[in-house]
C-alpha cells in the first residue's frame, strides 16, 4: 500500500506538491491525470525515492521510503531519463539492474527480448528513442516488483508493444496483486487499464476515486423544451457547462443521473438524453472549472 | 465473442454485464456453460482483471453466473422474469418520454399493434 500524507515538494520558489494526501491500496492499476507541470512526475520520483520531500510522509508497505533499500528493490521508475545516456548493451543494463532487484526473472526478460526483437550487442545510446523506451519497459517487467511505476511510458509505445504490456499486467496483478501507477496523456488508454484516478492541478489533488463512480458522477445532456430556459433555470443543478443552439440546449451536470433526470423532468423535455462522458470530456470539463480553459483560444 | 467497445461511453464493466446476458439470451451461452476465467477475458479485450471481476461479481449477485472454487465460473439457469422486468422498466421509462413529446397511448398502442402483426 502506497500512503502519502501532507506531502510537499518545492523546488525554490515553485511549489510543485502542496500538502499531498494520497492513499492507493495494493493491487490497484491508478491512473494520474493532470496538465502538464501539475506534479504528476514529481509524486513519481518520490515514490521510487530518486526527490526527497520537504515535508509530509511519504510511505510503501508502511516504511519511508527515501533512502530505504528494502522499499526501493519493491519500485521500479519506467520514464524517459532511465537509461538515455547508458553506454551498456541491452544485456549489461540488465545485469546492472538485475543486482539490486533481487526478483528479476531471466525467463521473463528472454520472453520479452526474444518477442520484440530488441538486439543484445548494440549500445542503448545507439538505439532510437522507441527502442530506449522498449528495453527499460522489458527490464522493468522483468524485475517483477511488486510496484511499478509508468511515468508516461505508455504514450511511446507501439501497438503490438501496449498489447505485451497491458497482458503482462494482467498477470501481475492477479499473481502478485502488483501495484501500477500510470501518468498519462492518452485518456483512452487509461481508461481501459486503471480502476482508479486521480486528477492534478497545481500540485494538488482534485479528486481520487474510482473510475467508475467519476463516469457515473458527471454526465451531458441534450434537451429540448417548451420555454426558453436560461442557464440560471438550472440553478438547482451542479452545471459545468451551458451551451444553446437553436431548440436544443447542451449541459453537462455534475451529480446521480436518477436526480439529475427527475429535475430536468420538471420542467417537461420535449427531448431529454442523458449520456456518460469519455474521460477525456471529464478532463476538460473538470480543467475548464479550475480556469484552466482550452475554449478561450480558438 | 466477448468484444466490447472501448470507444464507447459505457462503462467497460457494464459492457460486459450486457454483453454476457446478451450472449445468453441469444441462446449462444447455455446453462452450465463456462465463461471465460477473469485472467484470459481481460488480456483478449485489454482491459484491468479488477474491471472484468466487478462485472463477473455483479453477474453472480444478480444469479446470471455460479462460480466454483478453483474451476471457474459458470452460467446459472436464469429466472428469466428479473430480465423481463428490467426490460419493462425500460419500457416504462420510453413511454414517459414518448407521452413528453405529446405521443398519445392510443398511437403507442398502433405502434406495438403493427410491430406484433410483423412479428407474426
Amino acid at each position: 500500500m502506497i500512503e502519502l500524507k501532507g506531502l510537499t515538494k518545492r523546488f525554490d520558489d515553485f511549489v510543485a506538491l502542496d500538502n499531498i494526501d494520497l492513499t492507493i491500496p495494493e493491487g490497484t492499476a491508478f491512473g494520474l491525470l493532470g496538465s502538464n507541470g501539475a506534479g504528476k512526475s514529481t509524486i513519481l520520483r518520490i515514490l521510487s525515492g530518486i526527490y526527497k520531500q520537504e515535508a509530509g510522509d511519504a510511505h510503501i508497505d508502511g516504511e519511508p521510503i527515501f533512502d530505504n533499500v528494502s522499499v526501493k528493490e519493491k519500485v521500479f521508475f519506467i520514464n524517459d531519463e532511465t537509461i538515455q545516456f547508458s553506454r551498456f548493451t541491452l544485456i549489461e543494463l540488465k545485469d546492472f539492474y538485475k543486482r539490486f532487484y533481487p526478483k528479476f526473472s531471466e525467463e521473463i526478460f528472454e520472453k520479452l527480448k526474444n518477442t520484440i526483437k530488441l538486439p543484445s550487442d548494440k549500445r542503448i545510446d545507439q538505439f532510437s528513442k522507441g527502442m530506449k523506451r522498449q528495453a527499460v519497459v522489458i527490464i522493468g517487467l522483468s524485475c517483477q516488483t511488486d510496484y511499478l511505476l509508468l511515468d508516461e511510458a505508455f504514450d511511446g509505445l507501439d501497438p503490438t508493444m501496449r498489447i505485451i504490456v497491458k497482458r503482462m499486467l494482467v498477470d501481475a496483478m492477479l499473481d502478485r496483486k502488483l501495484t501500477t501507477i500510470i501518468s498519462s496523456h492518452n485518456l483512452k488508454e487509461i481508461n481501459e487499464v486503471c480502476d482508479t484516478v486521480a486528477l492534478m492541478h497545481k500540485g494538488k489533488i482534485i479528486f481520487n476515486r474510482d473510475l467508475d463512480s467519476v463516469k457515473g458522477n458527471i454526465h451531458k445532456v441534450q434537451a429540448a423544451f417548451a420555454i426558453d430556459y436560461d442557464k440560471d433555470a438550472f440553478s438547482d443543478l451542479e452545471v459545468l457547462h451551458y451551451e444553446r443552439n437553436q431548440s436544443l440546449t447542451y449541459l453537462i451536470i455534475k451529480g446521480d443521473e436518477e436526480e439529475i433526470k427527475s429535475k430536468l423532468n420538471i420542467k417537461k423535455p420535449l427531448v431529454l438524453d442523458i449520456i456518460p462522458l469519455t474521460l477525456e470530456e471529464i478532463f476538460i470539463y473538470e480543467m475548464e472549472g479550475l480556469g484552466y480553459d482550452c475554449t478561450e483560444i480558438n | 465473442m466477448y468484444s466490447i467497445d472501448l470507444q464507447s461511453r459505457t462503462p467497460i464493466y457494464e459492457q460486459l454485464y450486457k454483453k454476457i446476458v446478451e450472449l445468453i439470451m441469444k441462446k449462444e451461452l447455455k446453462p452450465n456453460d463456462q465463461i471465460p476465467s477473469v485472467r484470459i477475458l481481460a488480456k483478449d479485450i485489454g482491459v484491468n482483471p479488477n474491471t472484468v471481476s466487478k462485472a463477473y461479481q455483479q453477474l453472480e449477485h444478480d444469479g446470471i453466473i455460479y462460480s466454483l472454487a478453483g474451476r471457474g465460473s459458470f452460467v446459472a439457469k436464469i429466472d428469466k422474469s428479473s430480465i423481463k422486468e428490467k426490460a419493462f422498466t425500460n419500457f416504462d421509462t420510453a413511454v414517459t418520454e414518448a407521452v413528453n413529446v405529446e405521443i398519445t397511448i392510443v398511437e403507442l398502442i398502433e405502434r406495438l399493434n403493427k410491430r406484433e402483426g410483423e412479428q407474426r
